[in-house]
Formats: C-alpha cells, sequence, structure tokens
C-alpha cells in the first residue's frame, strides 16, 4: 500500500504534498553530491599529504597551510594578454639608470635559468616541483642599473593589470619572468607568451601576460591587492585576503 | 473611480511577474557562471576547452633555414601551413588560423612539438564573460539594471501575497531563515577577522607536523630560499634591449 495520501480525495493536499516530496529529492540529491564529493577529494590527495611531511630548508613546511597538490596548473582566467611572441615587449623601467624594453626573440638571449619552484595560489591549490625557465628579475634589475631607492617591483601585464612584489621576494634565486615550464611552452590561459613567477608569494603575484617590470620607491598596491586581498601574500602566513 | 488601496498588491504582482519574465535569461547567466566561479578552486576556470599534444621529431640543425624547419614542424603537426612563424633562441613557432600553436624547441639530438589549442565553451565561457562587468561599457549599466530588476523581485515578493501565505505566517519564516543563514554564517565563522586569527594558528599547527608521513613523492627536493649558482644558460649571442626615457614619475 502507498504511503501517499490520496490526492484524488483530499486534492488540496497535492501542493503541500507535491513541495515535501521535492525538498526530500533536493536534500537526498544535495547530500549524495557533496559526499561523492568529498570521496573524490579524499581519494586524490596522497601528493598533498607527501608534500606536507616535506619541509624546505628554511625550516617551513613543503606544503602552506590551507594548500592542496595539484599536478598542473589550473586555469583561473584573466584579461589575457594576446599571447604572440611576435607583439610581446617587456618594458624594464622605473627606479634605474637605463630603462629598456626587450623584445622575446632578445630576452631568450638574456642569460637564461632554470629552477624548480612551487607555487601556492590563493585559492588553495599548489603545484609543487615544477622547473621554470626564464631570465631572473634581479637580472633584468641589474641590466637596467636599479637604484638604491627601489623598494618594490611591480609587474606589469595585460589591459592594465599590475601586482607589487616586495624588493625581497622580487630578488630571490627563483623570481623570474618566465616562458617555459617542464619544457613546454605556457598555453595562453596560463599567460602565453611571458609571464612572472614569484614562488614565495601567492600565485596571483605572479602575472600572466606580462608587459612590464617597474621599480618602484612607494608601494602601489596592484589589482587583487586592491580588491580585498592582501598586499604582501605570504602562503606560510596565509596572507590571502587584506 | 479605482480603489487603490485595493489595487497595489494587483499591480506589484503584475510588475513582479514581468520583472520574472525579463530576469530569466540573466538569471540563467549570473547563476551559472556564479556556481562556476564559486568553485573554480575545483575546476578551474572552465570558460575553455584547452588541448595539448606532444610530438618528437629529429634535432633540426641551427644551420637549417627557418622556412625549412618551419616546413618540417608544419609537416609533422599535420594542421596546414602556419599563419606566422618566427625563430627566438631554441624555439619555432607556428600560429595557425584557428589560434592554434605549435612551439618546436630544438635540442642537440631531438626536437619536441608542443601543440596547443583551445575553443571557447558555448554558454559558460559567454557567461563567464559576461558575469564581470569589467571593461564592458554598455554592460556594467545593463549589469547594474539587472541588480535593479532584483531588488525589485525580491522586495515586491515580501508584498505579494497577503494572510498566512504572506507575512503573516509563511513569509515572515522563510524571509527569516534567507537572513539567518548569511547572519549565523559569519557567527559560526567570526567573519573575515576570526578567520584571519585561526589560519594563524593553522599555521602553527602545521609547522609541528611530523617529517616522514606519506611516501615521498619522485622529485622531493625542498626549493633553496638560500641564494645557490645558478646554471646560467647564456642565449646565442647578446641580446638586444632598447633604450628607453625614464619614466614622468622618477
Amino acid at each position: 500500500m502507498s504511503d501517499s495520501p490520496d490526492l484524488d480525495r483530499y486534492p488540496e493536499l497535492a501542493d503541500r504534498w507535491n513541495r515535501r516530496n521535492f525538498i526530500k529529492s533536493a536534500v537526498a540529491g544535495t547530500a549524495l553530491l557533496g559526499f561523492g564529493g568529498a570521496l573524490m577529494r579524499l581519494a586524490a590527495d596522497d601528493l598533498t599529504r607527501a608534500a606536507r611531511a616535506e619541509s624546505r630548508v628554511d625550516g617551513r613546511p613543503r606544503l602552506p597551510p590551507g594548500q592542496r597538490v595539484l599536478e598542473f596548473l589550473r586555469p583561473m582566467g584573466g584579461d589575457e594578454g594576446d599571447g604572440k611572441t611576435e607583439t610581446f615587449r617587456l618594458k624594464v623601467h622605473g627606479a634605474c639608470k637605463k630603462p629598456f624594453e626587450v623584445d622575446y626573440a632578445n630576452l631568450l638571449k638574456l642569460p637564461q635559468v632554470e629552477k624548480m619552484a612551487d607555487v601556492h595560489c590563493v585559492t588553495g591549490w599548489s603545484m609543487i616541483g615544477g622547473m621554470w625557465k626564464g631570465v631572473q628579475l634581479k637580472k633584468l634589475a641589474e641590466l637596467a642599473e636599479m637604484t638604491d631607492e627601489a623598494r618594490f617591483v611591480i609587474l606589469e601585464a595585460a589591459h592594465g593589470f599590475t601586482a607589487n612584489i616586495p624588493m625581497k621576494e622580487a630578488m630571490a634565486d627563483n623570481a623570474l619572468v618566465t616562458y617555459r615550464i617542464n619544457g613546454k611552452p605556457f598555453s595562453i590561459d596560463h599567460g602565453a607568451p611571458v609571464r612572472g613567477l614569484v614562488p614565495d608569494l601567492y600565485f596571483w603575484k605572479s602575472s600572466k601576460w606580462i608587459t612590464g617590470v617597474k621599480f618602484v620607491k612607494n608601494d602601489a598596491p596592484g589589482f587583487w591587492e586592491t580588491r580585498g586581498y592582501n598586499n604582501h601574500a605570504d602562503p606560510w602566513k596565509e596572507e590571502r585576503y587584506g | 473611480m479605482v480603489d487603490v488601496k485595493k489595487r497595489w498588491r494587483a499591480w506589484l504582482r503584475a510588475i513582479h511577474r514581468d520583472f520574472g519574465y525579463l530576469a530569466v535569461g540573466f538569471t540563467l547567466i549570473y547563476a551559472v557562471s556564479g556556481i562556476a566561479q564559486n568553485h573554480i578552486e575545483d575546476w578551474g576556470d572552465v570558460s575553455f576547452k584547452a588541448t595539448e599534444r606532444t610530438l618528437a621529431l629529429p634535432a633540426i640543425p641551427d644551420t637549417t633555414p627557418e622556412i625549412v624547419a618551419v616546413k618540417s614542424i608544419a609537416d609533422a603537426v599535420g594542421m596546414g601551413a602556419p599563419t606566422t612563424h618566427s625563430r627566438a633562441g631554441d624555439e619555432i613557432r607556428l600560429e595557425y588560423a584557428n589560434g592554434s600553436k605549435a612551439t618546436a624547441i630544438v635540442g642537440a639530438k631531438d626536437t619536441t612539438v608542443t601543440v596547443q589549442a583551445r575553443s571557447r565553451r558555448a554558454f559558460i565561457g559567454l557567461a563567464n564573460w559576461l558575469h564581470t562587468a569589467r571593461h564592458k561599457n554598455a554592460w556594467k549599466y545593463i549589469a547594474d539594471s539587472y541588480a535593479v530588476l532584483l531588488l525589485y523581485l525580491a522586495l515586491s515578493g515580501i508584498f505579494m501575497i497577503k494572510g498566512k501565505l504572506g507575512l503573516k505566517w509563511r513569509g515572515t519564516i522563510l524571509i527569516s531563515t534567507g537572513i539567518l543563514v548569511p547572519v549565523m554564517y559569519v557567527g559560526l565563522a567570526g567573519g573575515p577577522n576570526e578567520q584571519k586569527d585561526a589560519i594563524a594558528g593553522t599555521e602553527i599547527g602545521l609547522k609541528s607536523v611530523p617529517v616522514g608521513l606519506g611516501p615521498p613523492r619522485t622529485a622531493p627536493t625542498p626549493q633553496s630560499p638560500t641564494p645557490t649558482p645558478d646554471p646560467e644558460v647564456k642565449g646565442p649571442g647578446s641580446a638586444v634591449l632598447t633604450p628607453l626615457p625614464p619614466d614622468d614619475d622618477q
């Protein structure tokens, strides 16, 4: 015998009964989705556990708190540049004696380095162990003869995007303008042809579709920093929001 | 003469109905792209479908004319003649009319060609693009109008029906629930400031994670925060840097 009321006999109950069934189905569906999602995430978490077990030589855990490891960079959107090497120009300017501009072919003629670096997105994913090839920001600073008054580096990108980097992180060995990861060029959604790389700060600081490197005396919060995100963005302090 | 007191609720409903019809298209755009944005950390940017394949070719000697090298790469890629090509450092890049790119990285022993293509997904790609009003002149004001429309729908909905199904019972309960959910979330989560404190605690906790849990990764070398000698790879020849005038603000 069905446990539903006789709706022919009591038509005034129809609305209420249908609503109840709908709510039951919605709750069951949501619970099922949530459970499935949780299972998937747990099953794919070996890389995260392994990374959490490791430490950097500076004593900090390899994986900053609140992060989980992905095997690939995840495209996160943004206002893209044209992605073409023919039109690429990098302007190195600001507080320096010899500002200059360099095209793609000549960028590749500058001293190149290939660095292993982990990157950490503010949304919670990290990609570890990538091999990034490019030119160090400190090499660009040297070529432009950056002056002592410079305290910050602004990475400029397509459509007026900027990200501000304190000098300490910008002049680190692994801070680059980079055009290749793991032996492959970047796709357009990852900043082709050239993007910034500042691995010790959240990844939004590593501007995609980079167009300029500017040395400045005074800090100038950039696109995300003026929209509620942290001005410094240290992943180990979880400096996500302002 | 029309009894305004009796008719205002009917007008409210009629306008609510028509605004509701107007809102359908916008709501689909904003709701679907909103879900995509909420889950960007899980799904990434779903606006595009990207594909990538890699081909291995024999080494291309430096002495090979660019046009010959480009032809051999294009033949291997099998997408016809590229619209443009360029050579820089150890790279030869081919670009195609459909936006696809083939980048050959020429090594001493072999050449690796990476072919990258992508296409915008029909609905979600456009919905995501429309979701942000940045750099869109007219759309910014259209989106504002939709927001005003939503405000009307929400506020007029409160007064559309009188009696038990209105504010006297069901309406009040559901409106309170809708307000309480975000308020309770802020209360329980503690808001942005509390979150920052909790995060600081997490950091201290994680520093004490014992080393040795779980299997080591295949490439576990931690990156060094201390300067190490750079494995510099000098480019072929010296780079040409175009001097710029000093910035106006310098």
